[in-house]
């Protein structure tokens, strides 16, 4: 065997609470296509981070071409040809494409004009449809991504890390990124790229280097693995997943919440939101589709009452609703998980029972004599704590200090409670590692047995699919079309939310 | 008129020179909270370098020195400790109150009649002063301001036509985007606000050596607050702070100028010292859209 | 937990040691040896009741501005414009006692004006909180200017309408014995206020910590979003917490003018603001350590005082003393944050050599 383009031996790393890697070795070749598998927190961009010199190992070498080396910043590291694009784009949304690809890569004077061109003419190289003079933030997140792809290549490199890549991609624009990774290995660079999908792994990788709990756990060629294997090397135990035979088919027809030709126009003039009418019937889970950022949040903030729409109508058993605002619409039985619990759904730095009570602090049911029953409080949080098997000493412990599964099952016990009626999910198990995922799945199914009403946002077909009753596609904040679903395919879905129109996805698959 | 516009431009000048300060290092995402205090060792330090050596030169030069290190502290405490920035402007803001009247009380003792050192002269360029209207207001001025003339551009091409501003600029917008591109955050933020700080010290040494030729303990009384100001009603921008400081300096110029005329009784020459500071309110209210940058007083953490 | 205590109780008693040795240090400068300097102090702090009690006097109104901090503190708001709030309040104070001591008995007065100064106050800080939610103005601006804005008013006041009789100084007249606050020890300056400060940061940490609306208070200060995803108005809060502390740094005005100087003297006590924030952080923002805090630095007033009387140190040595306590208990939040990170890396490093 060839000596390794880069190897890595034995490095470990320690955070201040986890243990991110331990005792990680592996290397990649010239012209390979390597993929990084394993859940969330497994320690995969921990270990690119080490590698790209964004972080420091503890312990361990790097070798590039059998000699030792050190890799202490990011620049270096860029030196040895080695680009990273990370998970979270580090591209500048205030400043020009141009402008975030020489970031970091010009000296003195910047000669506009000159880059412009330079980057014109590398784009139509690889031909990527790009202008220089666009600003990050009007550009769709496929397009920051080939703007993120071509900054690395500006930088002449040999080695491109990819960080969970398609997350945010159409199945289509995914697929052109698979074929761009095959044109950019044929000429004898390498490919490492993060994930956590295996059907990707498995399309597109010579050889899967999976991980699990900071430590690898299995270095495979593809040709002599599947899937199978693969999972079960990932999660380290059988699970036993949510599947459609699990669910009574009785759909209820009581119509629950009418949404009514929904305008929402935003202050830039566009509509965030385009005349959209859905109705989610009782005992139901109505699935939206759609690749993130194309109106779901909008839709979830419509239904639970933090933004008014602009025109149209939303009906809760019958009676108009729509100008009531969030407190009176948590008081009317509207649950709602948001996609960014850190952001939105929870306080890091509140205990859980105080987070129990974030949404009812005016309930009289939570005072006495105008003070905080903190004993009641407790009591019924040290319920949920066991209810939904939460790991946490007490009620009193801060919610900064749980793993994002167990903060996700705070959210969700609250919010469970809190939605009487109906309950949004927005992106209910991003970021979490599949045993919590089984989890929130089966609460869903039990909220949807009880009769409540279901609306499910999540960019994971695979959710959408084994969840949905009916199943909405959402692109640029119109409605694609409502279909049962068994309906759809992957292939009719992946059209639909790449902006194709019913018909002509008719036509396209006959 | 020609007058007030002539003092406009004079009191403008440490405005500018301490709002462009800001404006650079707020453009990397770090409000320099210790700016009044800057201001003040400047000024201190001025007056003290000025009057111990006989040299205004060397006055001004101690004043950059103060300032650097006033600066430095703030900068170790909030960039490298990650402490909170209006916290810690707060903290070294009284600090350096105490040690300046302090350490004049050391060097100079209790005087009987205030120490004086004679101010910066104005400096009538030739021809140029000449002009009518724009002469005596433009170019009959102190040394620095035909320094701040040249500042005043040269900042603007700096944060928009080199590659330096283009890291300070993404620093204060996307840390991440500065550290992936190989290049070190906290070093960026450092420096800037180390010019921050030899900039601030030599518009405080433009009240004590420049203007009044003393020093009191209250003689900055805000106006690092001001530059402070300007900086954000300047929409971060050398172009909207020389807006904003002509604002500033004119009402100031207004103030002395209320303050001499005004003595009936019962006029209010008080609310005309408070002009500057009612117009902030005023301005800050009025104000939309800002362009703040994105990571504004977030310290850069990277997990390690 | 028990290892975080003691970080702090160590780390906060190290800070305070470490920024009095500095500015002992200074001293060195004066020609003056600390160690007397300090044994002077002690000594005579302790020596009579009337100087001991002094301390009490000074942390009074100091615990008022720094409670004014540390409560929109909670919010995640910066209200630096205590010393305005507080100047405010004292005006009132002063107009309100001289206006009604000859009309009304002296309790009724006192109540009348603690509840007109804390209502001034509490207005002037709103307009703060007012044109943050309506405007997003930013807070901090707002409420550093307006302490200038309320200096110039005051003294506008004093120059005219409040001007004593003789209108020989800036200051008004002498407030009537009957409308002084009561003294709790007799012999000493130590009024009821004293007991009021103390029972306003007990009040404030009741209000915070255990009623739903102190419970809303801390949720938009930690985060506003989540707080107004779950139907907490935070604008409305934003008033309301800068109402609350702009009426705290106005009952400083009042303990002030009704309990110590029995005036009001132009430009007095222009500290409080800036101590206050310093008390506040010291006391990492909680109400029941600004108590102690603001005791300490009541003695660092105090002891500042008498090191200038006896043995000729400038009293900015006070400034000096109470600006280095500050920058090195901001130290000492991160060697606390180093000291946590280190003992749970180690933990996991232990846990994997097992």
């Amino acid at each position: 065997m060839a000596t390794a383009f880069f190897e890595l031996r034995g490095i470990s790393k320690y955070f201040a609470k986890v243990i991110a890697n331990q005792d990680v070795s592996f290397s990649i070749q010239r012209g390979e296509v390597l993929a990084l598998l394993g859940e969330n927190g497994a320690g995969k961009s921990t270990i690119m981070k080490i590698l790209y010199g964004l972080y420091k190992a503890d312990e361990g070498k790097l070798l590039k071409d059998g000699r030792e080396i050190k890799i202490d910043s990011p620049k270096e590291a860029m030196e040895l040809g080695i680009s990273m694009i990370q998970q979270h784009f580090s591209l500048v949304p205030a400043h020009t494409v141009t402008d975030n690809i020489i970031l970091g890569n010009v000296h003195g004077i910047i000669d506009h004009k000159l880059f412009r061109e330079e980057i014109k003419r590398l784009a139509e190289l690889y031909g990527f449809e790009l202008n220089p003079d666009d600003f990050i933030r009007d550009l769709a997140v496929g397009v920051q991504q080939k703007v993120e792809i071509l900054k690395a290549l500006y930088q002449k490199t040999n080695l491109l890390i990819m960080d969970e890549p398609t997350a945010v991609l159409t199945p289509q624009e995914a697929e052109n990124l698979m074929g761009f990774v095959r044109d950019f290995t044929a000429q004898g660079n390498s490919v490492i790229f993060i994930t956590h999908k295996l059907k990707e792994v498995m399309s597109v990788a010579d050889r899967i280097i999976v991980m699990r709990a900071g430590r690898v756990f299995g270095d495979i060629k593809r040709a002599e693995t599947n899937e199978l294997e693969l999972s079960k090397l990932m999660i380290g135990r059988d699970l036993n997943w949510v599947t459609k035979e699990d669910r009574q088919e009785s759909i209820d027809q009581e119509v629950r919440l009418e949404i009514q030709q929904v305008t929402l126009q935003e202050k830039t003039g566009v509509p965030a939101l385009k005349d959209i009418s859905l109705t989610l019937h009782k005992g139901e889970i109505l699935g939206i589709a759609g690749v993130s950022g194309n109106g779901q949040q909008e839709l979830c903030e419509i239904v639970c009452g933090a933004i008014l729409p602009t025109k149209g109508k939303i009906l809760l058993d019958g009676e108009d609703i729509t100008e009531r605002k969030i407190r009176a619409r948590i008081d009317l039985g509207i649950g709602y998980v948001p996609a960014d619990r850190s952001s939105d759904g929870m306080i890091m730095d509140m205990s859980i029972a105080e987070n129990m009570l974030l949404k009812s602090s005016y309930a009289k049911k939570w005072q006495k004599r105008g003070f905080i029953d903190k004993q009641k409080l407790n009591q019924y949080t040290w319920q949920e704590i066991q209810d939904y098997s939460i790991k946490a000493p007490s009620p009193e412990t801060i919610a900064r200090g749980l793993s994002g599964g167990n903060q996700q099952k705070v959210v969700l016990a609250r919010e469970v409670d809190n939605g009487e009626k109906v309950i949004v999910f927005d992106q209910p198990t991003r970021g979490l590692d599949l045993g919590a995922v089984n989890h929130v799945h089966q609460v869903i199914l039990q909220e949807r047995a009880k009769g409540k009403s279901v609306l499910l946002v999540s960019t994971e077909l695979a959710e959408i699919f084994a969840l949905s009753d009916r199943i909405a596609i959402l692109y640029k904040g119109e409605i694609q079309g409502v279909f049962n679903s068994a309906e759809l395919t992957t292939e009719k879905i992946g059209l639909l939310m790449a902006g194709f129109r019913e018909r002509e996805v008719k036509s396209d698959a006959g | 008129m020609i007058n007030l516009l002539s003092r406009t431009i004079m009191m403008g000048t440490p405005l500018l020179f301490g709002a462009l300060a800001e404006v650079i290092a707020e453009r990397t995402g770090m409000m320099v909270t210790a700016i009044e205090g800057i201001f003040l060792m400047g000024a201190w330090a001025g007056f003290v370098g000025g009057y111990l050596s006989g040299s205004l030169i060397v006055g001004f030069l101690s004043a950059m020195l103060a300032g650097l290190l006033v600066a430095g502290l703030y900068g170790w405490i909030c960039i490298y400790l990650k402490q909170h920035q209006v916290v810690t402007g707060v903290a070294i803001n009284l600090l350096v109150a105490g040690l300046c009247s302090f350490l004049y009380r050391v060097i100079f003792g209790v005087p009987i009649t205030p120490l004086t050192v004679s101010p910066l002269a104005t400096i009538p360029i030739p021809l140029l002063s000449e002009i009518p209207l724009l002469g005596p207001i433009l170019f009959n001025q102190t040394i620095l301001t035909y320094i701040i003339y040249f500042l005043a551009p040269l900042s603007y091409f700096m944060l928009y036509k080199t590659s330096m501003g283009l890291t300070i600029r993404s620093a204060g917008e996307n840390p991440e985007a500065v550290d992936v591109a190989g290049i070190n955050v906290l070093t960026v933020r450092f420096l800037t606000v180390l010019l921050a700080g030899v900039m601030g010290g030599v518009a405080g040494a433009f009240y004590s050596i420049g203007f009044l030729g003393m020093f009191t303990t209250n003689i900055i009384g805000g106006r690092g607050w001001i530059a402070f100001a300007i900086c954000f009603l300047g929409n971060w921008n050398p172009k909207g702070a020389v807006i904003g400081t002509l604002a500033f300096g004119f009402a100031e110029a207004i103030a002395i100028y209320m303050q001499s005329i005004g003595n009936s009784a019962l006029f209010p020459n008080e609310l005309f010292i408070a002009l500057p500071y009612i117009m902030t309110i005023v301005l800050t209210i009025s104000r939309k859209s800002f362009n703040v940058p994105a990571k504004l007083g977030v310290p850069y953490l990277k997990e390690n | 937990m028990q290892a975080k205590l003691r970080d702090l109780l160590i780390t906060n008693i190290l800070a305070i040691v470490l920024g009095i040795v500095a500015s002992g240090l200074m001293l060195l400068f004066l020609g003056k040896n600390p160690v007397s300097a300090y044994s002077v102090l002690i000594t005579s702090v302790v020596r009579d009741s009337y100087t001991f009690a002094d301390i009490f006097v000074k942390a009074t109104p100091l615990m008022f501005t720094a409670l004014a901090f540390a409560f929109t503190y909670k919010a995640n708001l910066y209200n630096i414009g205590a010393q305005g709030q507080f100047y405010i309040g004292a005006v009132i104070a002063a107009a309100s006692s001289l206006w009604l001591q000859n009309i009304l008995p002296g309790g009724l007065v006192l109540m009348i004006t603690l509840l007109l100064t804390m209502v001034g106050g509490g207005l002037w800080g709103a307009f703060i909180g007012f044109v943050k939610a309506r405007y997003n103005s930013n807070e901090f601006l707002v409420s550093m200017m307006s302490t200038y804005v309320a200096l110039a008013i005051m003294n506008y006041l004093l120059r005219t309408f409040l001007i004593e009789t003789k209108a020989e100084y800036p200051q008004t007249d002498a407030l009537a014995a009957s409308v002084w606050l009561p003294r709790i020890i007799p012999g000493t300056r130590l009024h009821i206020g004293f007991v009021l400060a103390v029972l306003a940061c007990v009040g404030v940490w009741v209000l915070l910590y255990k009623t739903p609306l102190g419970y809303r208070i801390r949720a938009v200060g930690y985060n506003a979003g989540a707080a107004e995803m779950s139907g907490i108005n935070a604008k409305k809060l934003y008033i309301l917490a800068f109402f609350i502390s702009g009426a705290l740094a106005g009952a400083a005005g009042f303990t002030e003018v009704n309990g110590v100087q029995h005036m009001l003297v132009q430009g007095f006590n222009p500290d409080l603001g800036a101590a206050g924030i310093g008390i506040a952080i010291l006391a990492n923002g909680n109400p029941i350590g600004i108590i102690f805090a603001a005791i300490l630095f009541g003695a660092l007033k105090v002891g500042g005082t008498i090191m200038g009387q006896m043995s000729g140190i400038p009293s900015s040595i006070i400034e000096l003393m109470q600006g280095f306590v500050m920058v090195f208990v901001i130290l000492s939040y991160f060697v606390r944050t180093w000291l946590e990170n280190n003992r749970e890396k180690r933990k996991l490093q232990k846990a994997v050599a097992k």
